[in-house]
């Protein structure tokens, strides 16, 4: 049984894309060529073993029950063939299940190798490479592709070697024999193989338009759950049961497609099975008087096309699952094949406490675009605050993710403590940088994990040292299970505000020279924006920090401000310098302050 | 000490009262999956019918090669064999078109069954009230109908190809307990050990099955984590400790699947030895009864035959057997939907709502979402035909209730909601619904064309009408700059608009059903305020001659009211014009004041330098 269409593959590669992904699959599965082996030698035996046993049933008809040859028989002949054959039905059982140990420790062991590897790989790769890949690909990598090997792994793989194994023991069993009722049969061998591929052809379409109509129904299936409380305000019950009834009968008519492909299908395998027995019989039996094969040897023959006829019939629907694999496997390539922009180099040096940030000259662009800032330098001295302030896209958190060194400038260099940070080493690069998003994101785990996100060889001390120099160990410890509580359990859910609380600490305890700060657009809850500034502030102490700031209130407390504008470092100075000088700054700040002085009836 | 005993107790009274309710549901399910099937009564006849002939037919087959074998072949009579040889190709005609009939009725069984349940299901969840929604999850939902009703189709298609095969089976035993009850054992004998061996197998199986679907999921969940988060572990430079996260992940993977294929290796074997065992007692207990003079070779070869083919039909009752509960289950889960009764419906003899100005008055009324407390509190509110009242609250002071519950989405606990003077439960909720125009806070539009949408309320509504609406809306305009204007299509699989866009739409589409009662609930909070200004020009026009309520926050907003109403705690506690409240009611300063602060303009900034990059789109 199965239904054909789960593993409908959406894209089969090409004769070349597949030789090429084989091949670079062979050499990945080098550390298992023992175990390969041993398993290929076993599937190869259990094959023989299955093949065998027509084999015995003819010894015994000829050679132990009466007939032309023995007019009497021989019990002593029939019981040791009996004998032999029970034997080797119980070791084609054991070997049977030695085969699926062991292609599961190959086939698992290579995924869960996969995993790691690939896993690894992604997260080596630079920023840029998540910003351009939407999240739901990236994550299909590792996920949906990967289990679709999974699939074919712990189902497909023994089923598909075996089956191959005995059709080929069988083909050969068959023609050493007896050639002659052999080529009768294999006669039937074509339209079974020609029947099966135009199944998998058609019905493969019939499948991608099931799934099509899937996706369509299921659409508009949710978009009425979704919209429901507009179709009820607006009295559209009916039109949207009407609407969901034709994409709904739309599905059931491309399953009905797929019915009425296979119940054309399968009439046809079963009709040639009994078809074989009865070339069997009738030519077999004509050979028989002519003294070519014996009766056993007819009997044989019956036993053995049940051999040849099912591996064309299961590898066929295995030939889906295969491709859909191979599909798989050449996405996941794909993303190996990817290189970090963002590398270490090779003699690359730590770098120093200094807080002192230079950038020189940078100009940079995303990928082959137009270059997003132009030639900007910038001295931030150690312990400073600055903020940046511009209108979105103007470049400010371009400018703040090259200090961070999530990209490399196209031109001109950025300087930390006096290191170009393409020269630094990236363990003290990320400890001496540190970044704080705009919403604190956590992880699955304890408080206490999230915290020492910030550095993992930390112990529970310095954790809590951290919390407690931004005055937040007390508010947290008085959470149910202190800082062993689940963030992302059920209940215990941290408002924005105290997930800000958790990111602030993590940074704390990583104890940067330099922080960014991306500043959040969205209010925090009352209960914890105090909070939140204060460690803010205690964070900040004695650090150099750059502030990506969206409220001018905060601007305005820094010590100097820079306005990016189109992608140029517009002005400089500080908060007075500005107002002063009447640029960008002083007329956001006149339009915001009026804004705040009188909120107006028009 | 007793205390433990006692907390047993408990604890064994509520596995049990779980094992009752769940075999409640599942016996919902089996009527539910009856009366599903009892509905095309013609595809079970033919299911069974042409399963009938098929299985006649095959068990034919090797009775002919039997006797072919003893009669023409052992005995050199060619014109016998190949009669009987004419015969199988014959019979085995028969076989071929019966299970192509077989299986065209048993598939299309198992999807006309699921299309219709679905349908029911879909059509139900349309009707059902709002609190209905409010509690359900539409992930969930769409689960029901989507996994849930493919379990069904599994068992509908399992039971006319599984009473086939059991006539089969039966017809099998009977000719070999004819022929000979001890080869009848010797071949047969072991076979029900593969049932009971799949049943066993499917038993175990589900379980292992699903704690590899948990690990697979906690797999995704760490990348899908670290590549929501990678700013934060690249920031961090923690690449390694999720590495290690994921490493400990896969490692489960592992282990379970290779506890799955250890499960397989003691059953999928059993396949292949248990036939082959049988083919063994067949050559011994037949070879010695052939020696014996009782059998001949020909019912050896005869018995053969039939081992190999109730392999399937065995396999596949265990399969059966595994299912049955599980589904089920799942069809239990969507009768308990497909019995809740919509809440809110036409009450007998509804009346139709009275003509009139779209007066509303809300007498002592008090509600609650669910159990849960009371939002309004004996709430008295008046609001004359024609007239334009803002509705000012902080977040929970009830407005948004008020808004929903003008158009009956929900019933008031106590007291009367009344649209020009007859009460909303009174009234044929279609005409209600009609009467009243919502436009929600969280705007709604769907995959359609803009035109569509905005003439969701009435689909025949001329052209010059819909432009009308938009252009009254705010939204014409940029509506033309559409690459394909008002064909172009929106939503999850078209253009994606702004909010303000979106939120000038749903107004454009409430405008079209030109309701008495015109309520915008929040319902130009995203637009640009330099926007704004067109819009209250234009919504100024939809309010003349219509009871307009509106729920805002911005001053120049408000200011399109002729009243205000300030809501707190489920109650009014200031009502007049927007001057006057500004200097009697601190309250009502304090409410603007904390708006105006959570809505700073030109602060939202759309680059952000460590959000999640674009989930799940």
């Amino acid at each position: 049984m199965g239904w054909w269409g789960d593993n409908v593959p959406e894209e089969t590669l090409s004769r070349d894309e597949a030789t090429r992904v084989i091949r670079r699959l062979m050499r990945m599965l080098r550390p298992w060529r023992v175990l390969i082996a041993a398993a290929t030698l076993v599937l190869m035996a259990q094959a023989a073993a299955l093949l065998s046993g027509p084999l015995l049933v003819q010894h015994g008809i000829d050679d132990g029950l009466p007939g032309k040859k023995h007019p009497h028989g021989s019990a002593a002949v029939l019981n040791r063939t009996v004998l032999v054959y029970l034997g080797v039905a119980l070791l084609g059982f054991v070997l049977g299940r030695l085969a699926i140990i062991l292609v599961a420790r190959v086939g698992e062991g290579f995924l869960k190798q996969l995993r790691n590897h690939l896993f690894g790989h992604m997260l080596s790769l630079s920023l840029d490479y998540f910003e351009t890949e939407k999240t739901g690909k990236i994550v299909a990598r590792m996920t949906s592709d990967i289990d679709a090997m999974q699939e074919l792994v712990s189902q497909g793989l023994v089923l598909f070697v075996q089956n191959a194994f005995v059709f080929v023991g069988a083909v050969l069993v068959v023609l050493i024999v007896s050639w002659q009722l052999a080529l009768g049969i294999l006669v039937i061998v074509p339209p079974v193989y020609f029947g099966s591929r135009w199944f998998r052809r058609v019905s493969n379409k019939a499948y991608l338009e099931v799934r099509d109509r899937i996706s369509t129904n299921l659409s508009t299936l949710q978009e009425s759950l979704e919209g429901v409380r507009v179709v009820q305000a607006f009295g559209r019950e009916d039109a949207f049961t009407r609407k969901f009834e034709v994409t709904n009968e739309d599905q059931y008519h491309a399953n009905m497609h797929t019915v009425r492909i296979s119940s054309k299908y399968f009439p046809i395998i079963e009709y040639a099975g009994v078809f074989g027995t009865a070339v069997i019989i009738g030519y077999g039996g004509w050979l028989t008087t002519k003294g070519i094969v014996t009766v056993g040897t007819v009997a044989a023959f019956v036993l053995w096309l049940n051999s040849l006829f099912e591996p064309i019939n299961q590898l066929s629907q295995l030939y889906n699952t295969v491709q859909s694999s191979a599909a798989a496997l050449a996405k996941i390539f794909g993303v190996l094949d990817t290189r970090p922009t963002v590398r270490q180099r090779q003699a690359a040096v730590d770098l120093p406490r200094s807080g002192t940030v230079d950038v020189q000259d940078v100009t940079f662009a995303y990928g082959a675009n137009e270059p997003v800032l132009h030639d900007i330098s910038l001295h931030i001295a150690d312990g400073e605050r600055l903020a940046l302030v511009g209108p979105t896209g103007a470049g400010k958190s371009t400018l703040a993710k090259l200090i961070a060194r999530f990209y490399d400038p196209v031109e001109g260099s950025v300087e930390v403590g006096g290191v170009d940070l393409r020269n630094a080493e990236f363990v003290s690069l990320r400890r001496r940088v540190i970044v704080v998003p705009q919403e604190g994101f956590l992880f699955a785990g304890t408080l206490r994990d999230n915290v020492r996100v910030g550095r993992p060889e930390a112990s529970d001390a310095e954790v809590e040292e951290a919390l407690r120099a931004l005055g937040l160990l007390e508010r947290f410890a008085a959470f149910p299970e202190g800082l062993d509580t689940e963030v992302r359990e059920r209940g215990s859910r941290l408002s924005a505000g105290e997930r800000q609380l958790v990111s602030l600490a993590r940074a704390a305890l990583a104890d940067p020279s330099v922080l960014i700060l991306d500043e959040a657009t969205s209010n925090l809850d009352p209960g914890t924006e105090h909070a939140v500034e204060r460690a803010l502030e205690q964070l900040m102490e004695g650090r150099t920090t750059i502030v990506v700031a969206h409220r001018l209130s905060t601007a305005a407390r820094a010590d100097r401000i820079g306005v990016v504008f189109d992608g140029r470092l517009a002005e400089l100075g500080s908060h007075d310098d500005l107002v002063a000088a009447g640029g960008h700054y002083a007329e956001l700040y006149r339009a915001w302050a009026t804004h705040q002085a009188a909120p107006e009836v028009a | 000490m007793g205390d433990e005993a006692e907390h047993k107790r408990e604890r064994a009274a509520e596995r049990e009262a779980a094992k009752q309710e769940e075999a409640q549901t599942r016996k919902r399910g089996w009527r539910l999956m009856r009366s599903a099937v009892r509905a095309h009564p013609q595809l079970m006849i033919l299911g069974v019918g042409a399963g009938l002939v098929w299985a006649t037919a095959r068990v034919a087959v090797p009775l002919l090669a039997g006797e072919a074998i003893d009669h023409g072949i052992a005995v050199d009579r060619t014109g016998i064999t190949f009669a009987l040889t004419g015969a199988i190709i014959a019979v085995g005609a028969v076989q071929a078109v019966g299970t192509g009939l077989r299986r065209y009725a048993a598939f299309g069984l198992a999807w006309r069954v699921e299309t219709d349940i679905r349908m029911r299901l879909v059509a139900h969840l349309q009707r059902l009230h709002f609190a209905f929604h409010d509690q359900a999850q539409t992930g969930q939902l769409m689960a029901y109908a989507n996994t849930d009703i493919q379990q069904i189709n599994n068992v509908v298609l399992l039971i006319p190809l599984t009473i086939a095969s059991t006539i089969q089976m039966v017809a099998v035993v009977v000719i070999l307990v004819l022929r000979s009850p001890g080869l009848a054992l010797f071949a047969l004998g072991l076979l029900p050990l593969l049932n009971f061996s799949a049943t066993r197998f499917n038993h175990r199986m589900y379980p292992i099955g699903m704690q590899l679907q948990k690990e697979l999921s906690d797999v995704s969940g760490v990348v899908e984590e670290s590549i929501t988060g990678v700013r934060v572990v690249k920031g961090f430079g923690v690449e390694r400790m999720q590495r290690a996260r994921l490493a400990t992940e896969a490692d489960s993977v592992y282990d379970r699947s290779i506890d799955q294929a250890r499960l397989r290796s003691n059953f999928m074997p059993l396949i292949d030895l248990l036939p082959a065992l049988g083919l063994v007692g067949i050559l011994w207990y037949g070879g010695h009864q052939v020696l014996a003079g009782n059998l001949s070779v020909g019912d050896i070869v005869a018995a053969n035959l039939y081992v190999v083919m109730l392999i399937w039909p065995l396999r596949m009752i265990g399969m059966l057997v595994g299912q049955l509960p599980r589904s089920a289950a799942a069809a239990g889960r969507i009768d308990s939907i497909l019995a809740t009764d919509p809440a809110i419906e036409d009450v007998a003899g509804a009346h139709p709502l009275p003509d009139g100005p779209g007066s509303v008055r809300f007498e002592r009324v008090t509600f609650g979402y669910g159990r849960g407390p009371a939002v309004l509190d004996g709430l008295d509110l008046t609001i004359e035909g024609g007239e334009a009242v803002a509705l000012v609250g902080a977040t929970a002071s009830g407005k948004t209730t008020v808004a929903r519950l003008i158009p009956r989405f929900y019933d008031v606990h106590a007291g009367h909601v009344r649209i020009d003077g007859a009460d909303v439960r009174d009234a044929r909720l279609s005409e209600v619904r009609r009467a009243v125009g919502l436009v929600f806070e969280d705007t709604f539009l769907f995959s359609d064309s803009v035109r569509n949408n905005i003439a969701f309320a009435d689909p025949e509504a001329p052209n010059e009408a819909v432009v009308r609406a938009a252009r009254l809306a705010g939204a014409d305009e940029f509506i033309r700059d559409l690459p394909e204007g008002y064909d172009s299509i929106i939503g999850e699989h078209g253009y994606s608009l702004s909010g303000g866009q979106r939120q000038r739409i749903a107004i454009a589409r409430a405008v079209l059903a030109d309701p008495r009662v015109l309520i915008l609930d929040d319902a130009t909070s995203s637009v640009d305020p330099s926007k704004e200004h067109e819009i209250r020009a234009a919504l100024a026009e939809v309010m003349r001659g219509r009871t307009t309520i509106i729920i805002a926050h911005r001053p120049a907003t408000i200011a399109l009211a002729d009243r205000v109403v300030l809501l707190d705690g489920g109650k009014v506690v200031a009502d007049g014009t927007h001057e006057r409240l500004l200097t009697t009611s601190p309250r009502y300063r304090e409410v603007l004041a904390r708006a105006a602060l959570e809505s700073q303009p030109g602060a939202v900034d759309d680059e952000e330098l460590l959000d999640a990059p674009g989930v799940g789109d």
